[in-house]
């Protein structure tokens, strides 16, 4: 997993994330390649959602 | 601007589109209507390299269109966003007065055009299959503070049925991974019916989505055609000539030849299961996570200097929706023998939701032309007015409803009808995963009642109009 897709993971784990504030602490990372780690965590199935939008990671779905 | 037709015609020179079309008339293109918006004045150029997150923000601050000439990370693509940010710049598209824009679209449901089959076609100058493609390398924006992730929103979404033939829709696509993306499919559609028979076979459901095509294929796209109707017939017949397709590279479907990017795949036969959004609804609201299919591309085709249609909602899908809502209004008023004088669906309703029509009434055609209205597709208000009512002017239109409506006799409530999930008032959460909502629809009929006399709406007129000239007294 890449560096960015790691630090993605730990940024929902540490709380529950609308995807503009996950693309708003990467703002240094080209935008493709933002958009490939995001891929990675997508691919994990670990993602969950909440009522407001944001993104979760229970902890049965955290294997990652 | 200005001069500008010159730059954006010179890299649409469409060689090869008309093959067996070979003398008929050339529809335009995408590229034709950014020169047309240039041409008028209502094309803003940024030369300077601009990051794909900065461009909603842009988009959102400028009265005109914009045209992004380099794109940060995306070496050869540009990108044109709010292109019909306002009903001037339809109308534009259109060719015709804001006014007549309802009118121009019905016209076009009137004769329809057979599309064309070309051999070569411009949006597959480029080709990346398998393990080539990649979503991330097309320009995937993030459009909205609460999206659930970066959106595809100008779509015009080719699928097909076997019996039913084939169907176009504008469809939502949230980036998941390289190759998915979601797709909106919880409105009651004829794709969604399509996608509903093959899931029940236990079968996917191909699906081709082409950007960058004329606001003609667009508006076609919006309009809620009988299921047997081919939109690209419609987008033929507004052009005035066909629409020149091209078969795809890996499913069994065709796409417009001009486009300037197409993605081909298929729906995975999976139901309504992943979580897709929220995203900024042409409802004008941030909307909700939704439950859907997953969208698995194939292959990527494009055009060899393709730009990116930035599609900003909710206004560009509230400009192109309202012409397809007012001419289902004016045809609904017909099939019932009400002539009318004049249509609005107001943007305030989205261009969807509200119908405000006048007529040429004859006793008892205020209450008929209200059911007509409240067939339209979601259509949830209706108001009718005399012709003598200016339904453009807002003050004009509170004076009738004052004045020519007793709330117990000039109103009717649909209770238990076909229902939009983004109508929030709906209460669509209630609903299970791929639930179908209900809505109740309002008719207000502002003409003046049978039995008064028109005599008592007689306006005010001031002593010596026309007679005495303020001037002469300046």
């Amino acid at each position: 997993m890449s560096p960015t897709a790691s630090a993605i993971i730990a940024a929902i784990r540490a709380r529950p994330q609308q995807f503009a504030e996950l693309a708003d602490a990467h703002r240094d990372v080209p935008w493709p390649d933002f958009l490939h780690a995001w891929g990675e965590v997508r691919r994990a199935n670990i993602l969950g959602r909440d009522d407001n939008g944001n993104y979760r990671i229970e902890p049965c779905e955290d294997k990652a | 601007m200005g001069g500008g037709r010159e730059t954006i015609a010179a890299v649409s020179a469409d060689e090869g589109l008309r093959g067996e079309a070979e003398g008929c008339p050339m529809k335009k293109s995408f590229r034709d209507f950014l020169a047309d918006l240039d041409g008028a004045g209502e094309l803003r150029r940024i030369k300077r390299a601009v990051d794909l997150r900065d461009v909603s923000a842009l988009v959102n601050q400028s009265p005109q269109a914009m045209f992004f000439e380099e794109l940060k990370d995306y070496p050869g693509w540009r990108l044109a966003g709010g292109l019909i940010g306002t009903r001037k710049r339809l109308a534009l598209a259109m060719g015709c007065a804001e006014k007549d824009v309802a009118a121009r679209f019905e016209q076009g449901l009137g004769r329809l055009i057979e599309p064309v089959m070309v051999e070569a076609a411009p949006c597959q100058q480029v080709v990346r299959m398998g393990a080539d493609v990649d979503l991330a390398a097309i320009p995937y924006p993030l459009m909205h503070l609460f999206d659930g992730g970066p959106y595809l929103s100008g779509t015009f979404v080719t699928s097909k049925d076997p019996e039913f033939g084939r169907n176009a829709g504008s469809y939502r696509l949230m980036y998941r991974t390289p190759n998915e993306t979601g797709i909106d499919l919880v409105s009651p559609s004829d794709m969604r019916f399509y996608y509903q028979r093959q899931l029940d076979r236990g079968r996917p459901l191909e699906i081709a989505v082409a950007m960058g095509v004329h606001p003609y294929e667009m508006l076609a796209a919006s309009y809620k055609a009988p299921i047997d109707m081919d939109e690209y017939t419609v987008a033929g017949s507004l052009h005035g000539a066909p629409v020149p397709i091209v078969k795809c590279k890996t499913v069994d479907l065709e796409v417009p030849a001009d486009a300037e990017l197409v993605l081909e795949g298929e729906l995975l036969p999976i139901g309504w299961t992943a979580d897709e959004g929220p995203f900024g609804e042409f409802s004008q609201i941030s909307g909700d996570v939704k439950w859907n299919p997953i969208f698995r591309v194939k292959c990527i085709t494009h055009r060899i200097d393709p730009i990116f249609y930035f599609l900003q909602m909710p206004w560009e899908n509230d400009w192109l929706a309202a012409p397809v809502t007012e001419a289902a209004g004016l045809r609904a008023l017909r099939n019932a023998s009400v002539q009318p004088v004049a249509i609005r669906a107001p943007v305030g309703s989205c261009g969807y939701w509200t119908l405000i029509a006048s007529i040429k009434k004859r006793p008892g055609e205020g209450k008929n032309a209200l059911l007509a209205l409240l067939s339209v597709s979601e259509v949830k208000l209706a108001i009718v007015t005399d012709e003598d009512i200016d339904i453009y002017n807002p003050d004009d239109l509170d004076w009738a409803l004052t004045f020519r409506v007793q709330a117990d006799r000039d109103t009717i409530i649909v209770q238990g009808a076909r229902g939009k999930h983004i109508d929030p008032s709906i209460k669509a959460w209630e609903l299970g995963k791929g639930g179908l909502p209900t809505t109740a629809k309002l008719g207000i009929d502002a003409t003046i009642p049978e039995g008064v006399p028109k005599q008592l709406y007689k306006r005010i007129q001031y002593y010596g109009k026309g007679r005495v000239k303020l001037e002469d007294y300046l």
